[in-house]
């Protein structure tokens, strides 16, 4: 339709252009991510955006062509089913929650529209049509915001879990009719029609009042999303560079990457301009930015969270898959913390992991400041709020709770949307899953995981950044590894992991005097040649570990204080 | 020109719940009446769960605050009582009243009148009761007793915001022209606030023999 909205119109145009537009609002009303990870950038109204003064955005990828979705005219009546899709369990049935029924009704013979009118009428009878068509479209923009499946549509947005439910749709020139115990569940909103030459313009809506047979809940984790930019990301810092391609890190002991996933339509999901495709390769990669969501309350719903938000999953469950050495490492002083710390906020998630240790051992930055110990490995752990979701695909190789769908079951729920090939068939069926972000990103982690973890030469990203680290500070032998950690805990660690880093070191710490000890090198200071040269050596070597280690403490906390400082400026 | 009228349900409501219910009734209102180009929002509301949609226009939204945030003055000064906010589209004619003197006035083709009865928040703990030594049981009541009145009223709101949708889908042939190439607000509007002693049809008299309305301070 070329003809600008507010003059030259005719009736059929009218009516064409405010199904699509009809369309385009239940859709963004009910499917989440219909515009994919990215939400459509707000710009200066367009012309498609003009069409009854309703600013609604571009339409979503499948309704690019709203002649396929509604392709026998005008005339024949557009029924949008909105239902409820059971993401666990494929053979239950999904179910009808919303039926839309938008038709340009032919006047009867005896209705005065019937008969042709004067060209001075029409005019006037088309500004008519087209001012009512304006209100009732605001009317069913208002209306989709008070059904019930408004409530479903705000929890499949807003949240970073994944439900046991899918929001999708189906358009098609016919309603299959509902049983009679179908119909009874269902109310019925009717919105009073608008006259127009071609007929009465009348939308309708089916629409159960009460959703909660459904039982909504949470059936499992989302899978990471790749975060494209982060605090300390290579973007930030060139001389941080991670390997851009899985083909780069194989061989290598950089960290690892997972292929490229985004959204569907295949935009990458950052700010960063140039560095975007460096970084989209960096799934362990995180950031800081706030994320959106219904929440935000200026934004339209439809409007799903910014990568960033997602990023965050994609961050933590690799921060989390790269931290098992809490459960490997034998330590004289178990790290109650770490135990605790990393199984309590991931206890309702996922179960304790276990990594091959040969790829710990190989990485310089995991070895403990302390030397007398040099098994006991460490990495900083994840911040408390920033480990909440893991790969249920990568769970094949953890040990997952019960209840938690396995991989296989998950990637063929989220398999290729199908929907986009067979929307054009005859039936004028089109069926889309709620979530179609997440058909690439799936089968792709779902490889790629096992994989890093069986490499031999598989090591942390951060340890990569540990060792990669190099400052001007001297390393000497016995301050190395806690300089190396004290500066390789700079900035693209996150607070709350240097303070772990703390925790633990203080925790895991040998005890800087002894008690009984304490007793015995003050006599042995009494009687220093009486107890001989072994205990007093072994006393000046308590006192350089103990040195060693304020030293350590007072680099990690001017880092700390400086990186309060940096943020608090 | 016929002005056509719509009072919408009366709505009990807690003095803290006033901005909110008032910003999802206006908003509504004039989503529907803005005809010009806009770029809706949609907002969640804080204490119920209800999304409203606003216009976009900022000074629309500013202007409604304003409006709020007087009449939530005023009610505080007399609670317990039914109060009424007035929201009015007009249009502005010229009136020759004499040879060399003409004067504009306004033409109201619909009114909206919001009715709500501001209560003050109960609490029910009898005077022997100290924070300690409370009776569970009794605490329970009231907070259970909030919680139907909350659900009660969100459904009051959301069958206000049907009866919004319903009356300006019902009614559209009194409308106006609407300007061409105009963004937002395409009728002038005012809201009034009522004194709680004077009823909707004590403001239409006096709106008729005075000719326009002027904003009771």
């Amino acid at each position: 339709m070329a003809a600008h909205p507010d003059s030259g119109r005719t009736t059929e145009q009218i009516v064409s252009q405010f199904l699509s537009k009809a369309l385009h609002a239940i859709l963004a009303a009910r499917i989440p991510y219909i515009h994919g990870s990215t939400p459509p950038p707000s710009r200066h109204p367009r012309k498609r955006d003009r069409w009854f003064h309703l600013a609604l955005g571009d339409p979503p990828p499948a309704l690019e062509h709203p002649s396929g979705l509604i392709p026998n005219g005008v005339m024949e009546p557009l029924v949008v089913d909105i239902l409820l899709t059971p993401r666990d369990d494929p053979t239950m049935p999904e179910a009808i929650v919303e039926r839309w029924l938008a038709q340009c009704e032919a006047p009867a013979p005896w209705s005065p529209l019937h008969s042709p009118a004067e060209t001075s009428s029409n005019s006037f009878l088309v500004k008519r049509t087209y001012k009512k068509s304006i209100i009732l479209l605001r009317s069913i923009y208002s209306v989709l915001r008070l059904l019930p499946a408004q409530r479903v549509f705000k929890m499949l947005c807003a949240s970073n879990q994944s439900y046991n439910y899918d929001l999708t749709y189906r358009v098609s020139s016919f309603a299959e009719p509902f049983s009679r115990k179908e119909e009874a569940e269902f109310q019925y909103h009717c919105f009073s029609p608008v006259e127009t030459q071609s007929g009465q313009l009348a939308v309708s809506v089916l629409y159960r009042p009460n959703l909660s047979q459904f039982n909504l809940e949470i059936s499992s984790l989302l899978p990471p999303m790749l975060i494209t930019d982060y605090v300390g990301s290579p973007a930030a810092d060139p001389m941080r560079a991670f390997p851009a391609s899985p083909s780069e890190r194989i061989g290598s002991r950089s960290s690892t990457s997972f292929p490229l996933r985004g959204s569907q339509h295949g935009q990458p999901s950052t700010s960063a301009p140039a560095s975007a495709p460096l970084l989209f390769n960096r799934p362990h990669s995180w950031t800081g930015a706030p994320s959106e969501g219904p929440s935000n309350r200026a934004q339209p719903p439809h409007h799903p969270p910014t990568g960033s938000f997602y990023r965050k999953s994609a961050f933590n469950f690799d921060e989390f898959k790269f931290s098992p050495p809490f459960y490997m490492s034998p330590t004289p002083s178990p790290p109650k913390f770490s135990g605790s710390y990393m199984q309590s906020p991931l206890r309702a998630e996922t179960a304790p992991v276990s990594i091959p240790q040969s790829g710990m051992s190989k990485v310089k930055g995991l070895r403990s400041p302390n030397l007398s110990d040099p098994t006991r490995n460490f990495l900083p752990p994840p911040s408390p709020r920033s480990v909440r979701t893991t790969d249920p695909s990568s769970q094949d190789s953890f040990r997952r709770p019960d209840g938690l769908r396995n991989s296989d079951g998950y990637s063929n729920v989220y398999g290729t949307p199908k929907g986009l090939k067979d929307g054009r068939d005859d039936s004028g069926r089109f069926s889309l899953s709620g979530s179609p972000r997440f058909t690439f990103s799936r089968s792709s982690s779902r490889i790629s995981v096992p994989d890093d973890l069986d490499d031999p030469d598989f090591s942390y990203p951060f340890a990569v950044d540990d060792v990669d680290s190099s400052d001007s500070q001297a390393r000497s032998n016995d301050g190395k590894e806690a300089s190396d950690f004290g500066h390789a805990s700079s900035s693209h660690k996150s607070q709350d992991a240097a303070v772990g880093v703390l925790v633990h070191m203080l925790r895991t710490a040998a005890p800087l005097r002894d008690s009984t000890y304490s007793s015995q090198s003050s006599k042995s200071e009494l009687q220093e040649e009486g107890l001989g040269s072994t205990s007093s050596f072994f006393m000046s070597r308590k006192a350089s570990d103990a040195l060693e280690e304020l030293q350590s403490y007072k680099s990690i906390k001017e880092m700390l204080l400086s990186q309060s400082k940096g943020k608090l400026h | 020109m016929n002005c056509e009228v719509c009072e919408l349900k009366e709505l009990v409501v807690e003095q803290f719940e006033v901005r909110e219910v008032l910003r999802c009734i206006l908003h509504t209102i004039i989503f529907h009446r803005a005809l010009g180009l806009v770029r809706p929002r949609d907002i969640n509301c804080e204490l119920f769960e209800l999304t409203y949609v606003q216009c976009g226009v900022p000074e629309v939204e500013k202007e409604i605050e304003e409006k709020i945030t007087e009449f939530i003055s005023k009610v505080s000064k007399h609670p317990n009582r039914t109060s009424q906010i007035c929201l009015s589209f007009y249009e502005t004619k010229d009136k020759q009243s004499a040879w060399f003197s003409s004067k504009t006035e306004r033409v109201y083709w619909e009114r909206w009148f919001i009715n709500l009865q501001i209560i003050n928040q109960r609490v029910h703990m009898k005077p022997n009761q100290t924070k300690i030594g409370f009776d569970p049981g009794e605490n329970s009541f009231s907070l259970e007793e909030k919680k139907l009145r909350r659900t009660a009223l969100e459904a009051s709101i959301r069958e206000n915001l049907f009866q919004i949708i319903k009356f300006v889908n019902e009614k559209m042939d009194h409308l106006p022209h609407i300007p061409p190439n105009v963004e937002g607000i395409s009728y002038p509007y005012e809201i009034a606030i009522l004194s709680s002693s004077e009823s909707s049809l004590d403001m239409l008299k006096r709106m008729l023999q005075t000719g326009h309305q002027t904003t009771l301070s």
